[in-house]
């Protein structure tokens, strides 16, 4: 201190300032704040791929909620509005654009009663989308819920696995198809059909990892300290299991598009025209020469909604996984 | 570990009856039966009282009820010597009205036993009086009696589990019908081998039974499994739509297309070109003195026959695709996901990983018809043609079969790898001085391919069943549709039948894959007491 002093040719009051002692202040820890959901985007952002995928997603968003509505389509009205006329099916887009103008509408040409295909992919895209959403979140829910308590009481663990046998190995297939016949192929039935036995495996997976994390120390320390259940599996157990939930509704989503798609082919689906009613309707039109856009698109379509929602789930579920928010 | 079999065994036994019981309730409960006859052109033709005694009829067949019609009940009493053949005949007529104030004096005496029988054995009766317009009856409109009951669902539970071993013995044909004497032979010298070789004598042991149902009890022959028996046969339910009147079992095994024949012998000695499998033979009484062309073919009422056809059975496709491809799944997804793993973060990890997330993620109906595109594109023959199966066919069903599952096995092999490499052992066998590659390949996946190992006996035998999209884009004649047809078709003893098939192969590949996975790993097992 002596050598700064004669260095500097200043005086001790000139270099230094004197700072109250603050008892306050000495009682906090110095860190770098952290808030997790921060944490999670910034790690999410950090991703370009991420941000590309997001910008396909808001237009698919766009295309599917927002398009539909804007250029009022009726899908009462609309895919039947050229059926007397001759000569607008099965057009290529090129074709549809010598025919009706150029325009975005026939950018995919016309399918088989002559409406735009474009125009019927976003109308079934949403259908398909809210389907997939509605049914994620009903499952989601009471998976979790009921795979949480599972997971904690070794008598309903019992119960469950056998319940889990049982129903595991009724043909979905034959359940949603007897669903569908039960009540009338819509919207709704499906919705049904899809959640009755679709928490099952969700539960069943979440009860896994609640057994795997219920028996670590320092969940029995926290017990042994006289916390509830309830709050060990809320701020115990909860946090642990955000990424894992993220990406299993990652693999969801997709998912329940996949089945809609698919139980439409078999000609199981529902009455409302989705991107599955779509496909088998334009299955004939694969083979045909020329015909080939109004069954590739929507199968293009359906690919890329499902890709960019499982791409955006499974980023955004390892970015909520605090260990990546170093 | 036998213990341990027997006990999961049991377990399993349990969870396939309460399937089997739920499906029942799903199909005979729960569907709206009124729905049978929507394809049905027979419905559409009858009328009035007509179509109400179809329906009920129908719905007997399908299994719904017990349906006893009015004269049925009389034909009965007169067949056990109760009432004589006039009785029943003056019996037999009813009247028009529907309350029978206008019955013959006999009649109404034996529809009130009717009653009285239908109250005490839980029947409910309808009677429906004759549908007149001016004066006349009109088109189906004649009046009926009949008596139902509905079938219940416990009853019927027991009785499918019951029926599904039948035992054939010596004494399954009718004792009032005269066959001569009942027995079983043993010969060295199958008759229908010398019948297939014209005459000469061929060393085939047989043995041949009479009063059974089956003639041919134990037989060889040149097709799989070569040896065959019909002392116990399995009975999944009779098809009623989808294949009708076949049994479900047979309808997955049996062959398909068109007709095979060849010189055949017949028993009296007849001589023609034939599909006919005489080893086949089933008794139906009566059937070789009403039917000419038996009586010059057969000695006795064992006439009913099945064909050699040139095709595979629906299972034979299903299980040579199937096979083929999840034996090309195991041979390039290890490695691949080994490699993968071994070279975290390289060019084919990532080529790999945007593979896997293609096929999680895209519908598995679009990815399919990518590969039917692609296939096409390339000169790969597209659908399958029965009448002219070539082996190029197979390529592209087995492709987009095993492409998926390549994906799957993929990623859970790299997973497991990755995830035992940073274990206590790997740590402690690297600052041993072993080398990385020397670690990976003799200590970690060893390790990673237990689970792996696991599923195993499932895929083998899941590959039986058949791929139900593969098969319909790809018009493959397998298995993988049955179920799907049943439900289109309402063929509710279908829908059962191939659900206890499914459920039996589940519950089996769990139990093979865990005794394999105990086999393998020696750390596992089953009889511990800590367990």
């Amino acid at each position: 201190m002596e050598d700064f002093a004669k260095k500097y040719n200043m005086t001790d009051a000139e270099l230094f300032t004197q700072i109250d002692k603050d008892e306050l202040e000495s009682e906090k820890i110095t860190a770098p704040r952290y808030s997790y959901w921060k944490s999670v985007f910034r790690v999410f952002f950090r991703k370009k791929i991420n941000i590309i995928v997001l910008t396909i997603l808001a237009v698919v968003v766009l295309f599917a909620y927002i398009y539909p509505s804007v250029i009022g389509y009726d899908d009462q009205v609309d895919p039947y509005l050229y059926v007397n006329e001759t000569g607008v099916q099965h057009l290529t887009p090129t074709a549809a654009f010598a025919r009706h103008g150029a325009s975005l509408k026939w950018i995919f040409g016309s399918g088989r009663t002559g409406a735009s295909t474009f125009n019927a992919i976003w109308n079934g895209s949403r259908i398909s989308i809210s389907l997939a959403l509605i049914c994620a979140a009903i499952n989601m829910t009471i998976g979790i819920m009921l795979g949480a308590v599972w997971g904690f009481s070794r008598r309903m663990d019992m119960i469950m696995n056998e319940v889990y046998n049982i129903l595991g190995n009724i043909p979905s297939t034959l359940f949603i198809s007897v669903m569908v016949m039960v009540f009338s192929p819509s919207f709704w039935t499906l919705v049904f059909a899809m959640t009755v036995m679709g928490w099952l495996g969700i539960a069943y997976y979440i009860r896994t990892r609640v057994i795997i994390i219920r028996d670590h120390e320092y969940n029995l320390a926290s017990r042994c300290l006289g916390t509830s259940i309830f709050k060990i599996a809320t701020k115990n157990i909860l946090p642990f299991m955000t990424s894992v939930i993220v990406l299993e509704i990652a693999a969801a989503i997709p998912g329940y598009i996949s089945s809609e798609v698919f139980l439409s082919y078999i000609g199981l689906g529902m009455s409302e025209v989705s991107l599955g009613r779509l496909i088998y309707e334009a299955q004939q039109a694969m083979v045909t020469p020329g015909w080939g856009w109004e069954f590739w698109t929507p199968v293009a379509v359906a690919s890329v909604i499902t890709v960019v929602l499982y791409v955006t789930g499974q980023n955004l579920g390892d970015a909520s996984d605090p260990r990546t928010h170093m | 570990m036998g213990k341990y079999v027997v006990k999961r065994l049991l377990h399993g036994l349990f969870s396939i009856v309460m399937v089997i019981l739920i499906v029942m309730i799903l199909v005979y409960g729960l569907m709206d039966r009124q729905k049978i006859f929507k394809t049905d052109p027979q419905y559409t033709k009858v009328t009035n009282n007509a179509r109400t005694t179809y329906m009920y009829q129908r719905w007997e067949e399908y299994g719904y009820l017990d349906y006893l019609p009015f004269n049925d009940y009389l034909n009965d009493l007169a067949r056990s010597g109760e009432i004589t053949e006039e009785t029943r005949a003056a019996a037999s007529s009813i009247g028009k009205a529907d309350d029978g104030s206008d019955d013959s004096e006999t009649t109404a005496e034996f529809v009130k036993r009717f009653y009285d029988y239908a109250a005490s054995n839980g029947y409910t009766v309808r009677r429906l009086g004759a549908v007149v317009s001016k004066n006349r009856i009109v088109t189906g409109g004649q009046q009926a009696l009949f008596a139902y009951k509905e079938k219940n669902v416990l009853v019927r539970l027991w009785n499918y589990f019951t029926g599904i071993l039948e035992f054939d013995n010596i004494h399954k044909v009718p004792e009032t019908q005269d066959i001569g004497k009942r027995g079983l032979t043993f010969t060295l010298y199958d008759p229908v081998k010398q019948a297939e070789n014209g005459g000469k004598k061929v060393f085939s042991p047989a043995i041949i039974g009479n009063g059974t149902t089956h003639k041919y009890l134990l037989y060889f022959d040149s097709s799989f499994p070569f040896i065959h028996q019909n002392f116990v046969n399995i009975h999944l339910g009779t098809s009623f739509t989808v294949t009708r009147g076949v049994e479900v079992f047979s309808s997955m095994t049996q062959g398909q297309g068109a007709y095979v024949q060849q010189p055949l012998t017949y028993p009296t000695g007849l001589s023609e070109q034939s599909a006919d499998n005489l080893h086949t033979a089933t008794y139906i009484a009566g059937s070789r003195d009403a039917n000419v062309m038996y009586q010059q073919r057969y000695e006795d009422d064992y006439t009913n026959v099945n064909t050699y056809k040139n095709n595979m059975s629906r299972m034979g496709y299903s299980f040579v695709i199937g096979i083929i491809s999840t034996v090309m799944v195991y041979i390039l997804a290890l490695p691949l996901g080994v490699l993968m793993a071994r070279y975290k973060e390289g060019i084919l990890d990532k080529i790999g990983t945007v593979y896997i997330m293609f096929i999680s993620a895209v519908p598995s109906l679009a990815y399919i018809f990518i590969f039917k595109g692609i296939g096409r594109a390339i000169g790969l023959p597209w659908t399958f043609d029965m009448d002219n199966v070539t082996k190029a066919m197979y390529i592209l069903p087995i492709v987009s079969l095993a492409l998926p599952s390549i994906a799957s096995m993929m990623k859970w092999m790299r997973r497991y790898m990755i995830d035992q490499m940073n274990s206590d052992y790997v740590k402690f066998a690297r600052s041993g001085g072993m080398s990385e590659t020397e670690i990976f390949f003799k200590h970690v996946m060893k390790v990673s391919a237990i689970p792996i190992i696991q599923g195993i006996p499932g895929s083998l035998l899941f590959a039986m069943t058949g791929a139900l999209i593969t098969e319909r884009v790809y018009l493959v004649p397998g298995a993988g549709g049955l179920l799907i047809d049943a439900i289109n078709q309402y063929d509710n003893a279908v829908i059962v039948g191939v659900t206890l098939f499914y459920a039996v192969l589940s519950v089996l590949s769990l139990i093979l894959g865990d005794v394999l996975m105990a086999m393998v790993d020696p750390r596992i097992s089953f009889t511990d007491k800590s367990r």
